[in-house]
This record gives structure tokens, sequence and C-alpha cells, in this order.
């Protein structure tokens, strides 16, 4: 047993840092700097760049969801129209490459602590190139081709043959924790990589003894992947002159993907450069090293020609970094009064062939509790390998699936007892009183009005107008459902940011090491550095992305990027006006204490003097300065920032489903999110419309499919995956809230996740809520298609004619 | 191996290309145009679509032979070099992008469905006339609006 108790850490506080600070643009829906040369076909994505005289690489992957490899021929191949090159894992190994190190095990102090079984180290599988044992899921890359055209690549490395052994395989989650699972890892004595308990047990078992009520459930969340619509790709170039890499590929972190390549090639990080523009979304998936990123570079000093590798969509769907699969048993204890009392949780998280990051199962134990005062809990968080591709964190990773849990767990609980579904919610909600307030496990949620979001959501929704609309659908001979769910997430990720300030001739850029991928970075970041320095927004630039220019930064992930960046620019800030002001007191020959900052201007009295920034750059390049304040205008600032923060909302959701076809529509769609600070709600709001998607789309069509007879993912295109699309969705009344955080000087929280994390509670809310008449309680698994809806009903039907 | 002619973006361009180039291939390998995006190879997603002779296209399934002699219009020929088209304006101002890869085709469809409308469009007529463009960001709530927006200016004349 352990825990990870802490309580709020006010590191570095916060508020008085931006004390004085007029808000201009932040708070304003400003448009968007990004879009303009996105609107006009002048992004960069990685595919835009190429070089001369490149080589395309396609790679060889396995057919079989295990197998191993006994041999792979490679001489036929090598003599085909336009081959440069063909390698395989035995060549990596040669050259003495490494595993890559996903470093996946959540490791901050405010982290669940996950441990192997009986408290040993994580195993966490070698995760290299290419392999050289044994493929573990369909579609690992087992062999590269290189050739001239990218044509010229896939003809010869679809005529490339690998001799397999076909081997025993397991794709199901639970199927792959029994003990007699076909083993993915040798090393291993099953498949079973983390098996964790909190919580006190002896305490949750005896208030269950002594509860009046019990509800339990068990539940898949079934796996599903990002889908950013930009094919992962790379461009690899091995520079012979300086001995150095350079690669062009979309990620979520630039610095994290040149550290962990440097470390799978074996060399010095400085001999790496990485350039990641525009990116064509990520959600989570693109947050971890691939392996073909490496393996282009290698390739480039293998052959000595730039290398680069586009997915098709179907590689995509095969070998994205997938998300969720979460098996979880949940049981609520609640007194006579509907108090609750205790809850047990037992989570059982797919990690697919190789652990990539624990991050989902980690997220979701610190909240499984979710918005609700459970002073007890006794939870068991195990992970299991499978032969499936590698899950990562997803769109608010670990959230959705524990926030499913206890929302649908009280739902019922609602039922069994007889009490409304709201009222049993306001009675054991976390109040503002209770703030901070520190969950059974040990989580410290910072702020938030769990209540007020309720409260504000139903009007937004008009709950008090279901009845009469329920009457109506019945009316048109249509079932009418309504969803309800509240949700508390964290927002905790890497924890070091650094910016650097630069003041130019006509303005300030900013240089900072996240990497949005649609988040409006370079907007909110100069909103946030506006106001800061008491310029305009539009003399604000932001660089990101190429690692020559960037040295350190955490990348985007976890709702991090604002929260990490404001708080860096607000340290910066101070410090470029204190360098500021001591450059105008050298060229005036003043005391420094005489010069003040007022309205974006640097004022000395006596001398009657006023420059704004860039007038006192000019100044100083025109001055004879003392050695420590040459070099410009500039100042560069580290930031180390742990504690979490801890969004939170309410979101309803009206359904209307034929009895008769199983169709679904969604009519109405209603959420308040408090984000903390909200810098541009136009961006905001944006985020929650496409978190929404993604979270509705997973409830209703989206799933990765395995055939359980053959392993083959049978997904792998957009005429088989069912993405959200246009006419399947309704528009979205969003409302903000804006609860300050203190645990950062503009209060912020995150905005980017709210959306996901209660769309998969609400559905299923909102699907047995309309199905009630008919079926009685019931839960449908997801993705809950019209078929699956429609066979519950004619069932039910048919139980009812049998009945009478 | 063959010879072909077509105008893109108001250019005359005329190059010899292999029998199997696709016309998003062409447009972005060969003439530099990369807002033509490809997200999926088999005309599923639209992040491909360009305008030919008026129509909107996915440009990952048309052999670049079978556009010859047409008039091929991509997001980098919407804006007239001074002004932005209006359905450039409209996604800026109603937030209707985030990522921006889906977006140039995104727009080109837009613009063929509202020049088919000579009338401003409702709101259901574009989430249905549009679903064969896929985003991933926005949920399609802000590109509705936007489209919606820019159709009540196109016709507002």
């Amino acid at each position: 047993m352990n825990d990870i108790s802490h309580g709020l850490q006010l590191e570095p506080r916060p508020a008085d840092l931006i004390d004085g600070v007029t808000l201009k643009a932040v708070g304003q829906p400003l448009a968007r700097k990004e879009d303009l040369r996105l609107v006009t076909g002048q992004g960069r994505f990685t595919d835009d760049f190429n070089l001369p005289n490149q080589s395309w690489a396609w790679m060889v992957r396995s057919p079989y969801p295990h197998a191993r490899i006994l041999q792979i021929d490679k001489e036929p191949v090598s003599a085909m129209p336009g081959v440069l090159g063909v390698f395989t894992g035995q060549d990596c190994l040669a050259d003495g490459l490494n595993a890559i190190d996903h470093s996946p095990v959540p490791s901050t102090k405010f982290d669940v602590r996950l441990r192997g079984p009986s408290d040993t180290p994580v195993f966490l599988g070698r995760h290299f190139l290419l392999p050289t044992d044994k493929a573990r899921h369909v579609g690992e890359a087992v062999a590269m081709v290189v050739a001239k055209t990218r044509e010229q690549a896939r003809q010869a490395a679809q005529a490339l043959l690998v001799d397999y052994e076909e081997l025993p395989w397991v794709a199901d989650t639970q199927k792959a924790a029994a003990s007699d699972a076909p083993l993915v890892w040798e090393d291993l004595p099953n498949n079973m990589l983390v098996d964790s308990s909190f919580g006190d047990e002896q305490a949750t078992h005896a208030a269950f003894e002594k509860a009046a009520h019990v509800v339990s459930m068990k539940t898949h969340i079934n796996r599903v992947t990002g889908v950013p619509l930009e094919p992962r790709a790379a461009l690899g170039n091995f520079d012979s002159t300086t001995q150095s890499y350079s690669l062009y590929a979309g990620s979520g972190g630039a610095v994290r993907q040149k550290k962990e390549l440097a470390q799978v090639l074996g060399i010095d990080p400085e001999k790496v450069r990485v350039l990641s523009y525009d990116v064509g979304g990520n959600f989570g998936t693109r947050n971890r090293v691939f392996v073909e990123f490496g393996l282009v570079m290698w390739a480039s000093k293998k052959i000595g020609l730039p290398v680069k590798y586009r997915a098709d969509r179907t590689e995509a769907f095969l070998t994205d970094y997938q998300g969720r699969d979460l098996v979880t048993e949940v049981s609520l204890a609640i007194d006579a009064n509907g108090k609750f009392l205790a809850m047990r949780a037992n989570n059982l998280s797919n990690v697919g062939f190789c652990c990539v990051s624990l991050s989902p199962l980690s997220k979701g134990s610190g909240l499984v509790t979710g918005s609700y005062d459970i002073p007890l809990l006794l939870l068991r968080s195990r992970a299991v390998f499978s032969n499936t591709m590698a899950t990562q964190a997803y769109r608010s990773s670990g959230r959705p699936e524990v926030t499913f849990a206890i929302e649908r767990l009280i739902d019922k609980a609602a039922r069994q007892i007889g009490i409304d579904r709201l009222d049993l919610r306001r009675k054991n909600l976390v109040k503002p009183s209770q703030m901070p307030y520190t969950n059974a496990i040990g989580s410290t949620y910072d702020s938030g009005e769990y209540e007020i979001n309720m409260d504000k959501a139903l009007l937004l929704a008009d709950w008090q107008g279901v009845e009469k609309r329920r009457a109506q659908a019945k009316a048109r001979g249509k079932l009418l459902g309504v969803g309800f769910a509240n949700y508390v997430e964290s927002s905790i990720g890497f924890p070091k940011e650094r910016v650097d300030l630069i003041v130019r001739e006509k303005h300030i850029e900013v240089v900072i090491g996240t990497q949005p991928a649609g988040q409006g970075h370079e907007t909110s970041f100069s909103q946030v550095t506006a106001d800061l320095l008491e310029v305009s927004f539009e003399q604000v630039f932001i660089t990101m992305g190429d690692t020559d220019i960037v040295s350190a930064g955490g990348g985007t992930h976890s709702g991090r990027s604002l929260r990490h960046a404001s708080t860096a620019l607000a340290y910066a800030a101070i410090d470029l006006k204190v360098r500021a002001k001591n450059i105008l007191a050298a060229v005036l020959g003043v005391l420094v204490d005489e010069i003040e900052f007022e309205r974006g201007l640097f004022v000395h009295g006596p001398s009657k003097t006023q420059v704004d920034w860039f007038e006192l750059l000019r100044l100083a390049q025109r001055s004879e300065l003392p050695a420590d304040l040459q070099g410009g205008i500039q100042v560069r600032r580290d930031n180390e920032m742990h504690t979490p923060v801890f969004p939170n909302g309410t979101c309803i959701c009206e359904i209307e489903i034929d009895p008769q076809t199983g169709a679904l529509a969604i009519l109405n769609y209603a959420t308040v999110d408090d984000v903390g600070r909200c810098i541009n709600p136009m961006i905001v709001h944006g985020q929650t419309h496409g978190g929404i998607a993604q979270g509705v789309g997973q409830a209703l069509w989206e799933q990765c499919f395995i055939d359980a007879s053959s392993g083959q993912p049978l997904s792998c295109s957009f005429m088989d995956y069912a993405m959200p699309r246009f006419d399947n969705l309704p528009s979205f009344k969003t409302e903000i809230a804006q609860v300050l955080s203190p645990t950062n000087p503009f209060g912020i929280k995150a905005g980017g996740e709210g959306g996901t994390t209660p769309a998969l509670a609400v559905i299923a809310s909102a699907v047995e809520d309309a199905l009630m008449p008919i079926c009685g309680p019931i839960e449908i698994p997801m993705p809950i298609t019209p078929v699956k809806i429609w066979t519950a009903l004619d069932a039910a039907r048919k139980n009812k004619e049998v009945l009478l | 191996m063959s010879m072909v002619g077509l105008e893109v973006n108001g250019r005359l361009v005329s190059k010899d290309v292999p029998d199997n180039m696709l016309l998003a291939e062409f447009l972005r390998d060969s003439l530099g145009l990369t807002g033509t995006h490809v997200g999926c190879d088999t005309t599923q997603c639209g992040c491909c679509i360009v305008l030919v002779d008026g129509v909107s296209v996915k440009s990952c399934t048309v052999l670049v032979a079978n556009a010859k002699d047409s008039r091929v219009v991509t997001v980098e020929g919407l804006s007239d070099g001074v002004h932005l088209h209006p359905i450039q304006e409209a996604f800026i101002e109603h937030h209707a992008l985030q990522c921006g890869f889906c977006t140039p085709g995104m727009m080109m469809s837009a613009v063929d469905l509202i020049n088919r409308h000579a009338r401003v469009l409702t709101p259901e007529e574009v989430r249905s006339e549009m679903e064969g463009n896929l985003c991933r960001c926005t949920g399609y709530h802000n590109i509705v609006k936007a489209i919606v927006a820019a159709s009540e200016k196109m016709h507002a004349r």
C-alpha cells in the first residue's frame, strides 16, 4: 500500500507576480496569429519539406499479431529498381542502436506511484526501432526498404520475404491478464507489468460492511486512436561534414524527440536538430517517439542521402499510438442518507506490445473518486501487455475512463436507492469550503465550485423542459434521453519550462519549448506577453519547434502549456524589466532606482526621459555598456512547477432514439467548464468543441476493432473506423467558468481536455435514460452503435412478449 | 510519361508526367503547391480537395492526366493576392480551424457548395453537404458557422 498524499503546495506564489499588470489582451477572443498562413496554404507541415536528392523509406510490417522472425532474405529485393538499402533489426543491433527510452512511468511527486507486482520495478519491454526476435503486434515494422522513389520503396517492401513462425497471441485486455495467456515478453512470468494497490483496505472493507446500499459495475472503456488528419511523416538527414543529424518531424515536443532519438542513436544530443513546425493534430498520439523517426535518421547516414517517410492512413490506424482500453470494476458504499462512504476500484489497463506510457492508468488512479467527497478508497491499478499497438496518453489521458466509472455508478445508485440522480450528486460533491480538498488517494484539488457548475449547466440545457420535450418526442414515436455527468480532471505534465524573452527591433520574441498542434499558442502566449510587457498583441512573436533555437522545454500534453508558459513568462517579464531598467540607467548614467516602468514606457523623471522597449534597444545598441549589460535586452528564465491543477465541470446531453431502427441523434449538448483564467475564450470554446467530438466519437462510433479469431485489426481506414462527421454532431452550448487556480500567477487550470472527459459518461447516461421505458436499467458497451441499441430494444420487446 | 497541360490558379503549366501520377502529387511535388494536403490517400477525408473546372474534387484519386486542359484552383489560388477570399476571412473570424491540416480541403469544398446554391445556406444544409470532409480538431461547430457566414457574404451582393 502507498499513497501520494501531499498538501497543496503553492510554489511559487502566484498572483503577486502579476500584481500591477493590467489585463487588456488576456481574456479577449482575439483572432489567431496562426490562421493567415494556414488558410492560404502556407503552413509548414512535415510532408511539405523536401531535401535535394532525398530517398524514400517504406516499412515492411508484420501481418501477424505475434510471430517469431526466422529469416529475412534481403538479396532479391536489393536488386530491384531504385533500391538503396534494406534494413532489419539485426542491422540495428549490429550498429549498436538502443531501444527507445519512453520514460513511461509518471514520476512527479504528484503522480500515483505505479509499481510492478510485489513492489518490483516496472518491466517496460524493449522498443527497438526494428525488432530482432519477434513481431508483437500486427503492423509492427520488421524491416525498412529505402529507394529512390516512394513507389519503388513500396514495391520492394511488398516483395521482401520474411519467414515467420506464428505464435499464440492475445489482444483482449482481460484475456491478456489471465495466468495462461501467451507471453508477450518472456522476461515476465505473465503479462502483468503493473500491480499496485492504494488506500485503506481495512477501513474501506468496514465501511462496505456497514453500508445501507452497495452498487457495483464492471465495464470496458474501448480502445480508440487519435486520428490526427496529418499522417505522421519524417525527413531525416545526416551531414557527414558536421557529423550531425537533422529531422523534420511533427510531434508534441521537439526537445523530447531530440533527446530520446540521440539516445537511440547513441550520440550527443547536440548532434541532433529536430524541426517541428505546423503539426496536423496530435491529441497525445504524437507525444512519444515513433520508430520511423529514428529509422530515417539512421538510414540517411547508412546510404548518404536524406530519407523521407510518410505513413499512409492504414499505417496510421495500425501504428499511431492508441488510447484508452481500460477494464474497470467499481463499487460504491452509501449510507442510509445517501452519503458516499467508500469506494472500491479495480482498474486494468492494456498497454499493448510494450510500455510507452502509464499516464492513462496513473492519471485515472488519482481521480477515481471524481468530483465527490468519498472518504475511503481501496484501489488496485494493474497494467498488462498484449499483442496490440501500444497505448499512450490520448486526449484527457485516463480521466474519461474513471469519470465514466464514477458517474455511471452514481446513476445506477440513484435508481437503486430511489433518489434523484442530481440530488445524490449534490449531496456528495466536494464543496468550495473544502478546497483545497485532498481525495482518498491523495490528489489535492486546488479549487472549484462544482455545484455552481451543475446549476449553470442545468440552466444552459433547459433541464426544466426535459419532460415536456420527452412527451413531444414520444408523440413522434421517438425515445428521448438526457444524460448528466460531472467531472474533475488533473493537469500535471512535465514540470519544467524555459522561455527566452528577446527585444527585437520592432517586436518582442518569445522562444519556448511547447509544441501546439492547433491549440493556438502563438496567439494566447502573445496575449499574455503583451500584457506583461505592456506592448501590443501584434508586437509579440512566438518561436517554437526548432531545437537549434529552442534549447529546452516540455512540449504540449496534459493541458500543461499555457499554465507553464504564462508562469515562466511572468517571471521572465520581471527579469526583463529589471535588465531593461539597468540598461537605461547605464545609458543615462543615473541610478536604476530612479527609473520606473509605466504603461509600456521606461521613465526617468529627472531627465524627462521616456522610452519604450524598442527605443531602449536602439539606445542600448548605440551606447557603451558595461559587460554584464551587453548582448541586447533579453533574458532566459527556467521555471519548475510541480503542483497540479484540477479543471472541472458539468455536461448534459439530450438524445433521441428511433426505437424501430436504433438510430440515435444528438439534439442538445451543453457543458460548463471551469478552466481557471481563460486567456482567449474563442480558442477555449474551440478546444471544448473538439474535445466533445472526440469523447462522443468514442462513446458512439469509434473503436480499434480486433477480430477475435485472427487478431487482425479491422478498422484501418475511414470506411471502417467511424469518425465523427458534420452530419452526426449538433452545434454545442459551451460555457466557460473561471475559478482561478491559486497555484500559478494567472490562475490557469486547463481547457484542452474538459470537452472529452465527461463525454463518454454523459452519452451512456443519455442512452440508458432513453431506453429506460423499454429496456429498464441497461449498460450497452461502447461504442453504442445503432445495431447494439436495436438489439437491446429487440431483446427487451421479445422479453415483454414472453412475459405477456 | 505523357505531356499534360492545364491551368493552375490562373497559370498555364505544361509538364511531362508519369502516367500514374495523381493530381495531388502533381500539385504538391511538381508545382510545390503544398497547401493541398493528403490525409488518407483513399478519397475519404477530403483534405486534398481542389476545384477542377469549378467542381470540388478529391485530388488524391484523380490522375493528373485526367485533369488535362482543365482549370484547377487550389487553396493558394483562393485569394487574389491582395484580399482574402470570403471563405478564408470567415474561417479566421469564426475560428473554424485549429491545426489547419483539413482546412484547405474544407474551404475548397465549401466554395463549391456556396457557389452551387445562389443563396444563404442553413446550418443543416452545410452539415449534410459537407459530410465528405473530416476534421478532428473542431467538432465542426465553428466550420458550420464559418460556411454559413461566408455564404451570407458571397450572396449578399
